[in-house]
């Protein structure tokens, strides 16, 4: 019995100090709920691939496009616009319950039939084109489109179609057997999916806590827990990896990179990320509808100074709406938007500008060097003769038809065009439906094929087009990808993987380990 | 008495219709939080789908009369964002900034009234003007440059304190170092002034011819009196730390404050939070001051009499 009681405290000592892995993340912002469906935040991004899969999973090692089974195992197209899915066997949910073919419907159709306003929301730009998802059998699914898709993989890849449990949901609020809007509001505060860690703790704005989930169908976490803080202050960020307080905090401003590279505790990764701060310009302003002026607004701003002054050189400034993680659709040799300021200069001179104002509006801290990037295209701006004024303030006047230009961002939802250029410009899209863009048939058609087309060099030509329509009767210019870092222990092996939508925290198999 | 806690209890009714009221259209005027986060990338027709389902659809004035029928049922919504009752939100973070007061104000008390007491025996001396340099250091230096300062030195440099949350005992002792610095040196001068006062008093002399020892008389006699000064000061700084004083250094110390909860709602335009926060540190702050008004009747056996 002594021996026994020996046995079982060595055991467990060894459990705890030789193999228990926990780590703390310091995070500059939290999210105030978690669910996969309503969110597309940059805050969000960060929490969900941890503790959600969808039914088809990607290599996020690479921005080449590789698809790879996730809670599906197969999948083919039984009919032009029907996929049939078979879904993983064994599969359970952090509650101790089976997924079965219920939980997959409930949860593709919980956007795909959306009535909870912030799912349809987030399902309109993306999923706009899904009837419904229909259970065959335990283990198969049908979802049926309403055109033929060439996109199926991509879009059962989306957070927002990550798989959650539907009885759980159900029981949340209210009648436990009904569902109700406050059902998917608590969900939000107890999020439940499949993934390789559980969501064990969750103070909206403040911490999130992982542990391990040892029922995963997958590879096994390879961290007991992790826990992520909110640290608002990027000094106090850095000083809690110097105290050991955090083992990785996110958020670090360009000017802060070099403090950590010459500190021997210390190292900093980054990525230029998936996304675009762009300046926009309202095509409806009055003042702006000759497209030769708006042209000229762009053509003046050299924006490779911005990113060397502003970002060291490290963001990435394109020559079109492209990004490199669009794999066969990544497009860099178009060039759409160029610095030429003599040009500028002419056109503005045909345009009869007679130096009117020209306002950039621009909140003061939502992106970062936001307004430093507007006082320095003031100055690129005033150096062939446009009188530009910033305007400082907090709300978005995207939508205000006295809005000349101002600063936005385009991320990628998802990798695809569609999933960055054709959420934001799309036919009766946001910046059209706020107002300050205009399609027609022409782009319309455009887009048709763009969207639809099941061959890839027609969909890349139709994408030309769209980008030589936004040249020549510019509503916008992508300034640059910022250059996001994270900073960390020396001891620890972590970094962005290129095939995620941005920020995203990855802490599955491989995703990171320990010198 | 009974009309002058009447007179009071509505004095402080009023007070708190005009700070709901007026946080009510301060924060309306601001944009509405469809505009900001949740907004981003949305088409118009989904931005009002939106609005509408948070009850932000209908004319202000109405909205307005809705809230402050809520509120005189005692219900004061859910959080937008959270979408759990607000009180709840409120008073998870109410705590720890208390605890971060009560902590300052022990603090400040004990270091400051003897430094007071100190200056003003010694004001002629030496040791009265550095306390007094000290003092007013402490008044001049905003508590963010303390806060980083202790923050650089003692964690990023010694790393002797934890500079993360409220966990331990020693989580305590930048942001209280911080936050009372402003607080010790006020409370401080002004002891030394109220000492000061006292000190040239009558009472003193004759307590001293009696032969008491000199602690004895400083303590009892001058200090006792001096005392009716300084409660209703030490209560005014401690109504102003309580309702402004601890934002930013909870910023700093990622303290999981209400301070932290009202920046964070402000930013997001998380209405129902930001009403019920500010709400509930402006009756903090009359609670405070009802408490100073109450202790101070009690330091002054005139002024209980007087209001009798």
């Amino acid at each position: 019995m002594t021996k026994l009681l020996a046995t079982t405290a060595l055991a467990s000592l060894m459990a705890t100090s030789a193999f228990a892995t926990e780590l703390t993340v310091g995070a500059a912002n939290v999210s105030s709920y978690l669910d996969p469906g309503r969110d597309h935040s940059n805050v969000g991004s960060q929490f969900y691939y941890n503790a959600f899969d969808t039914l088809i999973a990607k290599n996020h090692d690479t921005t080449e496009t590789e698809w790879q089974p996730g809670l599906a195992t197969e999948w083919k197209l039984i009919e032009p616009t029907i996929m049939e899915l078979k879904l993983r066997e064994g599969v359970k949910f952090h509650n101790g319950a089976d997924m079965t073919a219920d939980d997959v419907v409930f949860s593709l159709n919980r956007m795909y039939q959306a009535d909870f306003p912030p799912y349809q929301v987030r399902a309109r730009d993306r999923l706009e084109n899904f009837e419904k998802a229909e259970k065959v059998d335990d283990h198969t699914v049908r979802i049926h489109a309403k055109r033929p898709e060439p996109l199926w993989e991509t879009l059962l890849n989306l957070q927002q179609v990550m798989i959650i449990p539907e009885d759980y949901t159900k029981s949340l609020a209210g009648d436990p057997d009904k569902l109700e809007h406050d059902d998917f509001e608590a969900f939000s505060l107890k999020p439940v999916g499949t993934g390789p860690y559980k969501v064990a703790e969750f103070v909206p704005g403040q911490t999130v806590v992982w542990e391990r989930f040892d029922d995963f169908w997958g590879e096994k976490a390879p961290l007991d827990k992790v826990t992520v803080k909110h640290i608002p202050e990027t000094a106090s960020r850095i000083t809690a990896l110097k105290t050991g307080e955090a083992d990785i905090v996110t958020n670090i401003a360009p000017d802060q990179l070099q403090l950590i590279e010459n500190d021997p505790d210390m190292k900093a990764v980054g990525s230029a990320t998936a996304l675009f701060h762009v300046m926009i310009m309202n095509v409806n302003h009055p003042k702006l509808k000759d497209a030769r002026i708006r042209q000229a607004l762009s053509l003046a701003i050299d924006r490779d100074t911005l990113n060397e002054a502003l970002w060291g050189g490290k963001a990435v400034v394109p020559s079109t709406h492209t990004l490199k993680e669009f794999g066969e659709l990544y497009q860099p040799e178009l060039t759409t938007f160029e610095y030429n300021p003599e040009k500028a200069k002419e056109l503005l001179k045909e345009a009869g500008y007679d130096g009117f104002e020209i306002t950039y509006d621009t909140a003061p801290g939502y992106y970062t060097n936001g307004l430093l990037a507007a006082q320095a295209i003031m100055e690129m701006w005033a150096e062939v003769g446009i009188n530009g004024k910033v305007n400082v303030q907090d709300k978005w006047s995207g939508n205000s038809p006295d809005m000349m230009t101002r600063n936005w961002s385009n991320p990628m939802y998802f990798a695809d065009p569609f999933g960055c250029f054709g959420v934001m410009w799309a036919p009766n899209g946001p910046s059209e439906s706020e107002g300050r863009f205009n399609t027609d048939e022409d782009y319309a058609k455009s887009w048709e094929q763009f969207r639809y087309s099941g061959d890839i060099e027609l969909r890349r030509a139709a994408y030309a087009e769209l980008m030589e329509r936004i040249k020549q009767d510019p509503p916008m210019l992508p300034l640059y990808r910022p250059y996001e870092s994270w900073a960390m222990k020396t001891n620890v092996n972590w970094a962005p993987k290129p095939g995620h939508i941005p920020y995203v925290l990855d802490f599955r198999a491989g995703s990171i380990s320990f010198n | 008495m009974l009309t002058y806690v009447l007179r009071t209890l509505l004095r402080m009714a009023i007070t708190l219709f005009l700070i709901v009221t007026l946080v009510f259209f301060a924060t309306r005027l601001s944009g509405n939080p469809v505009d900001f986060v949740l907004g981003e990338g949305i088409t118009k027709e989904d931005r009002d789908l939106l609005i509408a389902y948070y009850g932000l659809d209908s004319s202000i004035g109405t909205q307005y009369l809705r809230y402050l029928s809520s509120v005189f049922s005692g219900e004061f919504g859910l959080s937008f964002l959270e979408r759990r009752p607000v009180s709840e939100i409120v008073l998870e973070r109410a705590w720890p900034s208390l605890k971060l007061l009560l902590s300052a104000v022990c603090f400040t008390l004990v270091v400051s009234i003897p430094l007071g007491i100190l200056a003003a025996i010694y004001r002629t001396s030496i040791i009265g003007s550095v306390v007094m340099v000290v003092a007013f250091l402490g008044y001049a230096v905003p508590s963010f440059i303390i806060g980083i300062l202790l923050v650089l030195i003692f964690a990023y440099t010694l790393n002797w304190l934890p500079v993360i949350g409220d966990g331990t005992a020693l989580h305590f002792i930048m942001p209280t170092l911080a936050i009372s610095g402003m607080l010790v040196a006020a409370i401080t001068r002004f002891t030394r002034n109220a000492m000061l006062d006292v000190l040239s008093q009558d009472y003193m002399r004759t307590a001293r011819a009696k032969g008491l020892p000199e602690w004895i008389v400083i303590l009892k006699h001058g200090l006792r009196n001096a005392s009716i000064t300084l409660l209703s000061v030490v209560g005014l700084q401690i109504a102003a730390l309580a309702a402004s004083g601890s934002v930013v250094v909870e910023a700093i110390f990622a303290w999981p404050g209400i301070g932290d909860l009202l920046v964070r709602s402000a930013i997001l335009r998380d209405y129902p939070v930001l009403q019920f926060g500010v709400l509930s540190v402006a009756v903090a702050v009359i609670v405070i001051n009802a408490v100073v008004d109450i202790a101070y009747a009690f330091a002054d056996p005139r002024i209980r009499l007087a209001k009798g």
